[in-house]
């Protein structure tokens, strides 16, 4: 086969291109530890709110600025409204839906899962700068979708 | 590849010595696959002002924050018969009115190879899509989303008809995609003039051979989600109740393994109809054809991969998410080849910018941005700040209006002069062309930002906190200057129907069979079924004399062509009654309901195809 030698060099760079990413994206998710949440848990919903953690929804605090914040997603609204924390806190989001699928978007972050009712999301940020997130449900949850949210304040 | 217009015989009303039926009837019991064309087109297009009105209602809704001019509920309704009515009513339909027209003339064909089939499967759609439409009488709209998620659909969520108008009026309309995807594949494959060998085919009927292809092999997808979300919903099935030990998330990938082969059923058809139009108006043959060609079936087959990228927030896990990720960023290759061949067609092209060109290079415009957007979410860490955002609101829009509509909008202006034997207004076009230009980009740019800056979609207000009204103000404007735009339209098709400048049988040029036939066609096509020796039949002197010589003269006795009947529309109407029936949930009545669909079945059965005597 006569490939003309630009077409070559042009094949070439694409091809390593392609090599490149492919690189990058295992070296992230096996040498840095990069995952993107998957299934946690999965829980009965009609007995969600009789199950730990979630019997007892809010922040608690772990460790030295670590804090888990467990939350409910329900038409329409979450549980608890709004979480406090000191900038440089690392939270762990840990959240589930009661009824229909919610979503949970942590406005100018990475946080953003679907909350699907018997499956447990979670997922964690550090939140370094004072300020205030609105957390939206973004997954269409009929009528009152658009009174859905949350706030965390970070102090 | 001189014009040839002026060579060939003029319009029809020169040659015809038949005069046709035009009557009401003949309209209702036609099975020929031009006026059922025509059909489609007229109820597409209606269907098209009716969810457009709906998307100005949304528009207005969302132009100042906190705004209550309707309620959330109706809301609710309109977005989601909006999408539903966009896609299956106006996007999917028109693309088949455009197969039904073209592609037997296309292949040297006399009609396609079911001609009853084919009108039962227009009156389906159409009376299924009446069905769904009627829903807003008894104030029952379906109200939970294009994309049905359960268990927002589940009996529990939803009480009341909504969700039932819209899993039957869908599983009624998917009757009548399946009925035409077998339709145009034995069509294609079986009827080819000869010489019109696979590789000969014109772009457009290779992109209908492909697109049914994705019909007959997605539709049964969604059928089968859509019965067990209607056995959930009438008879206490659990398949999507996670308290009952079911999983929503298999409504999800159902849902999604027809749904985004469902947008490449959207777009390959306008692929096609591009691809024919620019070598015509450039005056050269399509640039690299058989790598288009395969680039459209790679399509087709890479699309059946990547259902999960409408996913990732799920939380499928790190290796699924990296397939459909891979899988997502491949799609766009075979994508992107074919607009670099169509690039490259124009390049060093005599160009002719006609509306149907404008439109076409329109496409390449705006479609590019909504493809590139698309590969900023192929990528699931991206994704994740966009899910559900008005970001894709902006993307499928690009998509889906700046590929599938425009470039069928080009064909329109490119086909109108075949099928009325009259030309389209050029300086009417021209406006339709630019308000569209202009009124599409306006309404949907701004939703890039508005959904960067954090606006979620199928929102019913918003709060003055977001920042968002500047987007959302403009994307208002953008819209009712695209209703306006979509008025010119119907105003130049009304006005150049009854009085549009004659055209000649080949009026641009083009090289395909369609154009060897008077304008409009006769309704058997071809007297006698001519010989292809090459791509572009019409572009080669010896090969074009040959061809007119055989399509042009009338011939001494007309082709045989199969009867009209009544038993298509009377079929559908006991289908679609049937599948309403389902409604009531009581088992008995359901049963009752398909002695009709038996009944008619029988008739259509034992009536003659073909006038008496004359076997088959």
């Amino acid at each position: 086969m006569n490939v003309k030698k630009v077409e070559m060099v042009f094949l070439s760079l694409c091809a390593s291109m392609l090599l490149v990413f492919l690189l990058a994206l295992f070296y992230s998710a096996y040498g840095m530890g990069m995952h993107l949440p998957g299934v946690e848990a999965t829980v009965d919903p009609r007995e969600v709110r009789q199950t730990a953690p979630f019997d007892e929804p809010g922040l608690r605090e772990v460790g030295e600025g670590q804090y888990e914040a467990v939350f409910l997603g329900f038409a329409w609204g979450f549980q608890p409204r709004e979480i406090t924390v000191p900038a440089g806190s690392e939270v762990t989001f840990i959240a589930t839906a009661t009824d229909v699928i919610h979503g949970f978007h942590v406005e100018g972050t990475r946080v953003n899962f679907m909350l699907i009712p018997g499956q447990v999301a979670r997922q964690s940020y550090t939140f370094r700068e004072p300020g205030e997130h609105l957390i939206i449900c973004h997954e269409f949850c009929g009528a009152g979708h658009h009174l859905m949210y949350a706030r965390v304040i970070v102090e | 590849m001189s014009t040839i217009g002026l060579e060939t015989p003029v319009g029809r009303e020169a040659t015809a010595h038949h005069e046709e039926d035009t009557g009401f009837w003949s309209w209702i019991t036609t099975v020929d696959h031009k006026r059922i064309a025509i059909m489609y087109f007229v109820a597409a297009t209606a269907f098209f002002f009716i969810a457009g009105l709906k998307a100005l209602v949304i528009r207005a809704q969302l132009m100042f924050p906190e705004q209550t001019l309707i309620t959330p509920e109706l809301y609710n309704q309109f977005f989601t018969m909006h999408g539903t009515t966009m896609i299956f009513l106006v996007a999917m339909p028109m693309a088949v009115a455009f197969f039904n027209y073209l592609v037997p003339l296309q292949i040297g064909a006399r009609d396609v190879a079911f001609p009853r089939l084919n009108a039962l499967a227009f009156w389906i759609f159409l009376f299924g899509g009446i069905y769904l439409n009627s829903s807003f009488l008894v104030g029952a709209a379906p109200h939970a989303s294009w994309v049905g998620y359960a268990t927002l659909t589940s009996p529990e969520f939803s009480p009341g008809q909504n969700t039932n108008f819209w899993l039957i009026g869908l599983s009624i309309l998917g009757i009548a995609s399946i009925m035409g995807g077998v339709n145009f594949i034995t069509t294609i494959i079986n009827m080819r003039a000869p010489g019109m060998k696979l590789m000969r085919m014109p772009l457009f009927t290779w992109m209908t051979l492909v697109t049914s292809f994705l019909l007959i092999t997605a539709i049964p997808v969604i059928g089968v989600a859509l019965i067990y979300l209607g056995f959930d919903r009438l008879f206490g099935t659990v398949f999507f109740q996670p308290a009952g030990g079911g999983d929503p998330v298999l409504w999800q990938h159902l849902f999604w393994i027809f749904g985004h082969p469902e947008v490449y059923i959207l777009i390959l058809p306008a692929f096609g109809v591009i691809s024919d139009i620019i070598p015509t108006f450039s005056k050269k043959p399509l640039f690299g054809y058989p790598i288009v060609v395969y680039a459209g079936i790679l399509i087709g087959f890479i699309g059946w991969g990547v259902w999960s990228h409408h996913m990732f927030t799920v939380g499928l896990g790190p290796i699924a998410d990296s397939f459909f990720v891979a899988a997502t960023m491949i799609i766009a290759i075979p994508t992107g080849v074919k607009i670099f061949n169509w690039l490259a067609t124009m390049w060093g092209g005599s160009l002719k910018f006609t509306t149907a060109m404008l439109f076409c290079v329109g496409l390449l415009a705006v479609f590019t941005v909504g493809g590139l957007s698309g590969i900023m979410h192929a990528s699931a860490p991206v994704n994740l700040q966009q899910h559900d955002s008005y970001f894709v609101v902006a993307h499928f829009h690009y998509v889906i209006v700046g590929g599938a509509m425009m470039g069928l909008w080009a064909g329109l202006y490119y086909w109108f002069p075949k099928v009325r034997g009259r030309f389209l207004d050029e300086t009417l076009g021209k406006w339709h062309f630019w308000t569209t230009m202009i009124g599409f980009n306006l309404t949907f740019f701004p939703m890039h930002f508005a959904g960067l800056f954090g606006m979620p979609r199928r929102i019913f207000t918003y709060s003055a906190e977001l920042n968002v009204d500047i987007y959302n103000q403009l994307s208002t404007v953008g819209a009712f200057i695209f209703g306006i735009s979509s008025v010119i339209m119907v105003w130049n098709i009304v006005k150049s129907w009854r009085s549009g400048e004659p055209a000649p049988a080949n009026p641009w040029g083009a090289p395909h069979l369609e154009w060897a036939t008077p304008s409009p066609p006769h309704h058997y096509n071809f007297p006698r079924i001519p010989t292809v020796r090459s791509r572009e039949p019409l572009w080669h002197k010896q090969e074009r004399d040959e061809i007119l010589a055989v399509t042009m003269p009338d011939p001494e006795e007309e082709p045989l062509m199969p009867n009209p009947s009544y038993w298509p529309i009377v079929l559908a109407a006991a289908i679609t009654l049937s599948w309403a029936l389902v409604m009531t949930g009581i088992w008995w009545v359901i049963a009752l309901g398909i002695l009709p669909v038996i009944l008619a079945t029988f008739m259509w059965a034992f009536e003659p195809a073909f006038p008496e005597g004359h076997g088959h």
